[in-house]
């Protein structure tokens, strides 16, 4: 089953380029890549519940797949924000070029490989997939600041690879092998040896950049808002998420068994993008770089929630990196909305939207307030979980977490009036609701963030039943 | 909601009930015509007022008994117990309408609509006001005859009694002069209870059975009338008594009840809380007395102003209410009659097993008739009799016949302030309110300071000093990279 996840995008790609262009309409290409998604969740909620019971622990398909509870449940929302993502190109006029089905559908598969590869290196290779992928994706209109974020973001990517690939290189000097399990066995062996302590430090800092922790977040911004509206969406919903906080829960946990100094390189960073990243969405004007900084801001969540290394704080973390995927990925198709109906991404030439794009300021509402953590919406209980998880280890930095949620609520408050409420500016007087698949894409998100929130304590339930809390 | 809140045998559960009739009180008299708003936002704060006082003593008795269940609290009037005491009692005074919480019945009975009134104030938030208060009197509190607690109650019960009849007395309109008397009546049931004695407990709870009965007559033949003519000023109608008949007869049966009318249900009532007063102190019966003077001298005018007299002109073609309104006015009218006829048996089988072993005799109360006492209330009523037909003759007008006390020279100027409303709790509250209010919101101003320039200053400095850093070239970006991986490297160094 785990080779069927990347198959199938995969299996898509080659069906849609057997012929000649001219012999397959976009229309068919956007049905397929959907069907490709739509069974990739499908597959993904079957593993959810089958791997699920019992135990944790996973199941070893064949050498070097595996798939576990975490990375069912990362399948699952990649597969979601990727049909998110394609409902929404179907309104924004960017993203109905040709190329655009192809490259997601390389990426879906490029990160179904890394959510199950259990060694260091097809890590390495299937990071790489995706991030090449996304420069292309971000640029895919070539337009001036297109190429520019693409570009801040691949120069930025390329010194993460250097120093990941010298810390696998390291790994691999020390362990004799790059599979997880060898290299953790090497780990818990031999300690702090100057190599191991080396590799640390490198993939810790390469990981960082992939993730767009301060002060390795210069490219986020750029990249977010320069990219197409669909594009912006799985890149801020997912793709970023994945080949960065999903190979940190990762190799974290498994790999680098909770080793207390990278633990307290994530307590540090996390805190700190946690407030810069807050404090600068605050003053934003362009709605797509406020909800790039946002996104830095909640980041540093889940990395604090990893940093703790407790299977509650780990929990936690799972559980926001999910919710994170649906909140930011709902108010990235709500900036897609804007941005295609206003033509604008400003925030000061907005105004008095909400009665103008009714689904849109409501969806946006929901989605401010589940990121900032106001109950019963999802992104409460994911903050909640970590902010007790990191209470244990220190009640300070959990207060300072805390304080944090006040700024998330004011920025997008600010965001709120300037763009929903408020008297209709010259421009947006005559702005109508976007199309009928966007207001599709909102309604989903908008319905996961509330069901999530209230279904919350069942899902807990049944994790402190398989004994995962 | 009211019967959740009588048969509720736990605190908090009482309080449940409780605060459900303020909300449903506050929703009727908005229903009622326009500018009901100001009425019922009065309403609310008074009454939740009391009720505030009420949830303190019942977390002051729950703490003391260490128990909610009300069959189990019997608590001693000690400083603390007292303390409870007096905070429960308020709560059902509140409720009630008592001194100092009654304002804001005259104005709801302006307000509020007819059927409301007959029903809410008028009856049952007594009902429940005085059920409580017997609750914790009885019950609750180790309650004494003569203790300070009991004078104390005694005393706002007198003071309700005669502050709200000398108002209801110079009343022009109907229904404002009902629910006068309605804060009245309601000062003999706490007189009543407040003796300790078993015949002034047993009196304040037979009047307040029968203050239900006549009360609602009252305020059903007011809405009558307000039905048929379109007023209740009683500068305007005059001589109903030939074209609406039937509703004259009931406000008689119901009026000489309220009076005390010997052979009515009000009469025996307000000769057992007569007793009990007496046997305590006779400064509080003579209070009694008066007090049934004034109502009787009130209703003598209410009673001349509306249905006798010429007829006025322009209500020459009012004709009696329709059958649905006369019934429960004919059946509470006969319901006076009768309790006064059974009387014997209500109070044997309905009233003293409330006071359970208190009474010890096994006496019924009230069997011996104390005639000295009859014989001076009927004299009160022949005197307020004739206070009425000389002010008549005077003034040559029903309505009029009662002036002279509001002219009587000590009397006009209390009236002259309390038309002011400087009696008015609520508006002396509203001074106090205003004031603490500008000291609130000059605090209130500094804390928004605080949070709206200094806080959003520091936060906007911030910011500022972050974007500047942030707007980055793509040289500038690798700079930051390279240190973070020194931070990164700084932090291994001093983990390890």
């Amino acid at each position: 089953m785990p080779l069927l996840m990347i198959g199938i995008p995969l299996l898509a790609v080659i069906l849609l380029n057997l012929g000649p262009r001219r012999w397959i309409s976009k229309q068919t290409a956007l049905y397929t890549a959907l069907a490709a998604t739509a069974l990739q969740m499908a597959l993904a909620a079957y593993m959810c519940f089958t791997v699920g019971i019992g135990s944790v622990s996973s199941i070893r398909f064949v050498e070097k797949l595996s798939v576990d509870l975490f990375s069912a449940v990362t399948l699952f929302t990649i597969g979601l924000v990727a049909m998110i993502s394609l409902l929404v190109s179907r309104d924004a006029s960017e993203g109905s070029r040709f190329s655009f089905f192809n490259l997601l559908l390389l990426i879906v598969a490029g990160m179904n490989g890394l959510v199950m590869v259990t060694d260091v290196f097809s890590l390495y290779v299937f990071m790489e997939t995706v991030s090449a992928a996304s420069f292309v994706l971000i640029a895919i209109n070539k337009r001036g600041q297109e190429l520019a974020g693409a570009f801040k973001y691949y120069m930025l990517s390329a010194v993460a690879t250097v120093l990941m690939l010298t810390a696998i290189c390291f790994l691999f000097l020390c362990a004799g092998s790059t599979g997880f399990a060898e290299v953790a066995a090497c780990v818990s062996a031999k300690g702090n040896s100057p190599t191991l302590i080396a590799a640390f430090l490198l993939f810790t800092s390469g990981l960082m950049i992939k993730c767009g922790m301060v002060p390795f977040h210069t490219w986020v911004p750029d990249a977010y808002s320069n990219a197409p509206a669909p594009v912006s969406v799985l890149l801020g919903g997912i793709v970023t998420k994945v080949s960065g906080v999903y190979v940190l829960m990762r190799v974290y946990r498994d790999v680098f068994l909770n080793n207390a100094a990278v633990g307290n390189v994530l307590f540090a960073l996390g805190i700190v993008s946690i407030l810069v990243g807050a404090l600068v969405a605050i003053g934003q004007d362009d709605f797509k770089r406020m909800l790039a900084y946002s996104s830095i801001s909640q980041l540093g969540y889940i990395v604090l929630g990893v940093a703790t290394g407790s299977p509650l704080g780990f929990v936690g973390a799972l559980f926001h990196f999910f919710n994170h995927a649906t909140f930011k990925s709902l108010l990235f198709v709500d900036a897609a909305a804007i941005e295609t109906q206003t033509g604008t991404r400003s925030m000061s030439h907005m105004g008095g939207l909400a009665k103008r794009m009714p689904y849109t300021g409501v969806s946006s509402i929901i989605a401010f307030l589940s990121t900032a953590g106001i109950p019963p919406l999802s992104g409460f209980w994911s903050k909640l979980l970590i902010v007790i998880a990191v209470w244990r280890v220190s009640p300070a930095l959990a207060m300072v977490a805390l304080a944090a949620s006040i700024l998330t609520l004011a920025y997008f408050l600010v965001m709120q009036r300037k763009v929903f409420f408020g008297k209709p500016t010259e421009e947006t007087r005559e702005v109508r609701e976007a199309g009928g698949n966007t207001v599709l894409a909102q309604v989903i998100l908008s319905a996961v963030n509330i069901l999530a929130g209230l279904a919350f304590p069942l899902l807990l339930f049944y994790l402190q039943g398989i004994g995962a809390l | 909601m009211v019967n959740g809140a009588v048969l509720a045998n736990n605190l908090v559960v009482l309080l449940f009930f409780w605060e459900g009739i303020l909300a449903t009180l506050f929703a009727m008299i908005l229903l009622g015509r326009e500018g009901a708003y100001k009425t019922s936002v009065k309403a609310v704060v008074l009454v939740g007022l009391s009720d505030l006082c009420m949830m303190l003593g019942i977390g002051l008795t729950a703490h003391l008994a260490g128990t909610l269940a009300m069959d189990q609290i019997h608590l001693p009037l000690d400083s603390a117990g007292s303390a409870a005491f007096l905070l429960m009692m308020l709560g059902a005074l509140g409720k009630a309408g008592a001194m100092p919480f009654h304002s804001w019945i005259p104005d709801a009975a302006d307000d509020a609509p007819m059927p409301f009134m007959a029903l809410l104030p008028a009856a049952l938030e007594k009902l429940l006001g005085i059920y409580l208060l017997t609750r914790i009197c009885v019950d609750l509190f180790i309650f004494t005859p003569g203790s300070s607690m009991s004078l104390l109650l005694m005393t706002i019960g007198a003071a309700t009694i005669l502050f709200a009849v000398m108002m209801a007395l110079v009343q022009k309109d109907f229904k404002r002069l009902l629910s006068y008397h309605a804060i009245s009546q309601v000062g003999y049931m706490i007189l009543g209870i407040g003796t300790a004695l078993p015949v002034g407990i047993v009196g304040g709870l037979f009047h307040m059975f029968n203050h239900a009965t006549y009360k609602s007559c009252l305020f059903y033949t007011a809405g009558s009338v307000e039905r048929q003519t379109g007023t209740t000023n009683l500068k305007e109608i005059s001589g109903l008594g030939r074209q609406m008949p039937v509703t004259m007869v009931t406000f008689l049966v119901a009026a000489a009840s309220i009076s005390g009318f010997p052979f009515t249900n009000g009469f025996y009532s307000k000769e057992l809380i007569f007793d009990g007063a007496l046997q305590t102190n006779v400064v509080f019966y003579l209070a009694a007395l008066l007090g049934a003077f004034f109502t009787a001298v009130s209703f003598l005018k209410l009673g001349h102003a509306a249905f006798f007299g010429k007829p006025a002109k322009n209500l020459a073609h009012v004709k009696e209410s329709p059958l649905p309104m006369l019934i429960p006015m004919v059946v509470l009218a006969a319901a006076c009659l009768a309790i006064g006829f059974v009387r014997l048996d209500v109070i044997a089988n309905l009233l003293q097993p409330v006071l359970g072993q208190a009474t010890g005799t096994g006496e019924v109360i009230g069997a011996h008739t104390n005639w000295l006492l009859v014989g001076i209330s009927v004299g009160v009523l022949a005197l307020a009799a004739l206070d009425h037909f000389l002010g008549f003759r005077k003034t040559g007008s029903g309505l009029k016949a009662a002036d002279h006390f509001h002219d009587a020279p000590v009397l006009r100027d209390i009236y002259r302030l309390a038309e002011k409303k400087v009696f008015d709790p609520y508006h002396l509250g509203g001074y106090a309110v205003r004031g603490f209010a500008a000291v609130s919101l000059s605090v209130n101003n500094a804390i928004s300071w605080f949070y709206d320039v200094a806080v959003v200053g520091a936060v906007g400095f911030l910011s500022a000093q972050l974007h500047r850093a942030n707007n980055g070239t793509k040289t500038r970006s690798l700079g930051w990279a390279l240190i973070g991986v020194l931070i990164v490297a700084a932090i291994f160094a001093l983990s390890l």
